[in-house]
């Protein structure tokens, strides 16, 4: 179980926080969740997955809405994988920078139709479902969603580094 | 599908054709193998896009991560010994069952076995066999003679 979940919440969690530390600490408060519930789980494995993405989602919510509460500075998370790499591997983990500081200016709900759907893989039927919304509007958030990513890159693209204005 | 509802897709759902809705998967594949430009003009939007996605990778989790989970698990309640499963499905637990089966019939058997009827010719040759060789019954031959 751990082998086979924790990487997809760890993805889940550092794309919707942007932040890789943050992202195990959430994974660590999911699977405490998991150990409760497991015992009683009698559903397929679809819907627990389903579940697992909602729990997910919620413990993310937590740690982002604290942050916007505590937040006192506009600053970029620093994050270990920004240090100075071999030339080779530096293209690869800025190429995944830029697109993890676009990934933060979305509005919340569009990151996370744009994680569900395309990063963790969700079937549009999951992801409406794990979101609680129809697919009719998931399919709006996903359009506003990579059309403001698109938005964001060409800002990040045209001020170096800077961080890009946050898109609604 | 129209080229507007097919920009609207993949607008949504990036390029690959499995991320598209199902049911209107097949019209739109059809529209691209036409070959019509604004549809092949979307596409190759959507697909740049995808290749950016495709650039933000996270690190696997760590093996210390893996650890302290599996250290927060509950321990599992220690299950009584006739209900291991294992127990059921090991050697074990196949001679145990066969060996019950066995006593289980014997006792059945003689609890069925009809009580014997007084003159009863048939039942009291059985018993008479039966007991014929034992302290019990009178010996085979008469050997009072010799």
């Amino acid at each position: 179980m751990v082998a086979r979940k924790l990487p997809r919440i760890v993805a889940l969690a550092a794309r919707m926080l942007g932040d890789r530390d943050e992202a195990d600490d959430v994974a660590q408060e999911a699977f405490l969740r998991i150990w409760k519930i497991a015992p009683k789980w009698r559903s397929g494995s679809a819907r627990f997955d389903t579940w697992l993405h909602r729990v997910t989602l919620n413990l993310c919510y937590d740690r982002l809405r604290r942050h916007r509460e505590t937040s006192v500075s506009d600053d970029w998370p620093e994050q270990a994988d920004l240090a100075p790499l071999p030339d080779e591997r530096l293209d690869t983990a800025h190429a995944s920078a830029h697109i993890r500081r676009a990934l933060a200016t979305l509005p919340a709900r569009q990151r996370e139709a744009l994680v569900l759907q395309y990063y963790q893989e969700l079937s549009n039927a999951e992801a409406a479902a794990a979101m609680g919304v129809s697919v009719e509007a998931l399919e709006s958030l996903l359009a506003r969603a990579r059309r403001n990513l698109r938005t964001a890159l060409a800002d990040l693209a045209n001020t170096g580094d800077d961080a890009p204005k946050e898109h609604r | 599908m129209t080229p507007e509802r097919f920009r609207q897709l993949t607008e949504a759902y990036g390029a690959s054709p499995e991320r598209w809705p199902a049911g209107e998967r097949d019209a739109a594949l059809a529209l691209v193998h036409a070959g019509d430009a604004q549809t092949l003009a979307a596409l190759a939007e959507a697909r740049a896009l995808d290749s950016m996605l495709d650039a933000h990778a996270v690190a696997a989790p760590s093996p210390a991560l893996a650890r302290r989970i599996v250290a927060s698990a509950p321990a599992q309640p220690a299950r009584a010994f006739w209900r291991r499963p294992r127990i059921w499905f090991s050697g074990v637990g196949f001679v145990g069952a066969g060996a019950a089966g066995v006593a289980a019939g014997a006792l059945l058997a003689s609890l069925l076995a009809p009580a014997p009827a007084p003159g009863d010719s048939a039942h009291g040759g059985w018993f008479e066999q039966s007991y014929s060789g034992t302290a019990f019954g009178g010996a085979p031959s008469d050997w009072s003679d010799q």
